[in-house]
């Protein structure tokens, strides 16, 4: 090959890049037999990465604690070395406790907003070749899941379903840089588009040159027509940081999202709407300072002291 | 016998795609992670020849292009992956020196892999896909590399004996 003598290497590598753009070409003419191909894949793998993330998220979530406890990190070290026996057991039930936590805090805002929801775990967290970021769910199209339904939490918006599979489907999270949402501002109503960076942040453009923001506005889902792909009224995140550049046409702002993406286990799909906009009914509630109770100790000197 | 061999080597692959789509897709780690199963496709193009290369650069992205998680067309990790196959096997063949020594095999690969997923990014923005941030592209990047870096060493005497033992006589 490299002495230029090998013309059938030549002719295989010309014949494989043209098999490659033919398919590129049929995919994006929308062929399904491509479309099918991956459907079918997906719905060999689902029940194998249900079963993997049942053996294997435990220690997933273990690992993913320690990237995000880097401050405490040296105290957690010094626990592990103590614990290490009854750690292992209690991964298990705190994994449990962790998904039933994120299940009633997550029917408590659907229930607020009586949204109709579809429950769901997570079995993947999608893809780590490309920068596309994305989760893979255990309910699919047989459990009511579709295309462009809205995907949330207790905390808030997650994502919005891009395809759905018979048992499983595929969540493009907020956090993804392709995710646009249309976002409000609870409180003043303001409206802007909300876009997914790639990090824990997302950027707010305000449609309106004549409002402004300020750190810690709540922002909203907008919603869409027909409540898809998105429902309205869902908390995506607080702003962060406002950006107020003299030359910019509209206000930006940097968004922090509600949803901790790295421990996410249990979602919720909505399938069905109300009516009735719930407006800011799901802005989260400030907490609410408790009070610290004080006690007063009087010292006495004894009358006689013993010698 | 090279349809042959290179048919064995097949199953080999889809237990590593099952691997990284159904275990390593459970962890999240420091920088979006590591795709095993990139790792692995490309130090076996490098252990091959430049047809052999393109060829599993072909199987292999065809199999990442059949991945839910897959963002773009079907046929695009095929494409660049069949480049980075034939790249990566083609700078190496018919030096020993460089597929006998295990540093050069780590660097090669924990270049490409940076390198090829750059690549699949600029045709995604070709075909009208978001870039995303500049820092978490380049942080992705970066740790890609490293991860490559780790893992790599782990991987090499499995790979290299396999792939030994199928085509020793088809990379000489």
């Amino acid at each position: 090959m490299r002495n230029g003598g090998d013309n059938r290497g030549r002719l295989l590598l010309i014949s494989l890049i043209v098999t490659s753009l033919f398919l590129i070409t049929l995919d994006l003419r929308g062929v399904q037999v491509l479309s099918g191909l991956r459907n079918g894949t997906q719905s060999a793998l689902s029940p194998l990465q249900s079963v993997a993330a049942s053996v294997f998220r435990p220690v997933g979530n273990f690992f993913s604690d320690i990237t995000h406890l880097g401050r405490t990190r040296g105290e957690i070290e010094k626990l592990q070395a103590s614990n290490e026996k009854l750690q292992q057991a209690l991964i298990n039930r705190k994994n449990a406790d962790a998904e039933l936590a994120q299940l009633k805090s997550v029917l408590d805002l659907a229930g607020t907003a009586k949204y109709k929801v579809v429950n769901a775990r997570v079995i993947s967290l999608g893809s780590t070749s490309s920068f596309a970021q994305t989760i893979s769910i255990d309910a699919g199209t047989n459990n009511g899941v579709r295309q462009n339904m809205t995907v949330i939490t207790g905390q808030g918006l997650v994502g919005v379903v891009k395809i759905s599979y018979p048992n499983s489907a595929l969540v493009q999270l907020t956090t993804d840089p392709a995710f646009r949402v249309g976002a409000r501002v609870a409180g003043s109503q303001q409206i802007g588009i909300l876009s997914g960076q790639g990090t824990n942040k997302g950027v707010l453009q305000l449609l309106d040159n004549r409002t402004t923001l300020k750190v810690g506005d709540v922002i909203l889902a907008r919603g869409s027509q027909n409540n898809r792909p998105f429902v309205p009224g869902v908390p995506i995140g607080e702003v962060s940081k406002v950006d107020n550049a003299a030359g910019a046409i509209t206000q930006t702002a940097d968004v922090k999202f509600y949803v901790n993406f790295s421990a996410l286990s249990v979602v919720a799909v909505v399938t069905g709407a109300p009516q009735a906009d719930p407006r800011d009914a799901l802005v989260p509630r400030a907490p609410v300072p408790t009070p610290v109770p004080t006690v007063t100790i009087y010292a006495k000197p004894s009358e006689s002291p013993t010698p | 016998m090279f349809a042959r061999r290179f048919l064995i080597s097949f199953p080999i692959f889809v237990v590593v795609y099952l691997i990284q789509e159904t275990i390593v897709s459970q962890f999240r780690v420091f920088g979006s992670g590591f795709s095993l199963f990139l790792i692995f496709a490309l130090l076996w193009s490098a252990l091959g020849t430049p047809e052999l290369g393109a060829l599993t650069g072909f199987g292999a992205g065809l199999l990442m292009d059949l991945s839910q998680s897959s963002s773009g067309p079907v046929g695009q990790w095929t494409l660049i992956m069949i480049l980075a196959g034939f790249s990566i096997s083609y700078l190496g063949y018919g030096d020993d020196n460089f597929r006998g020594n295990p540093l050069s095999l780590v660097v090669i690969v924990a270049l490409a892999v940076p390198i090829t997923r750059f690549l699949y990014l600029i045709l995604g923005f070709m075909f009208g896909g978001e870039l995303g941030s500049a820092t978490h592209i380049f942080t992705s990047l970066i740790a890609s590399g490293l991860w490559t870096v780790a893992i790599v060493p782990l991987l090499m005497p499995f790979v290299t004996r396999i792939h030994s033992g199928l085509f020793i006589d088809m990379s000489r």
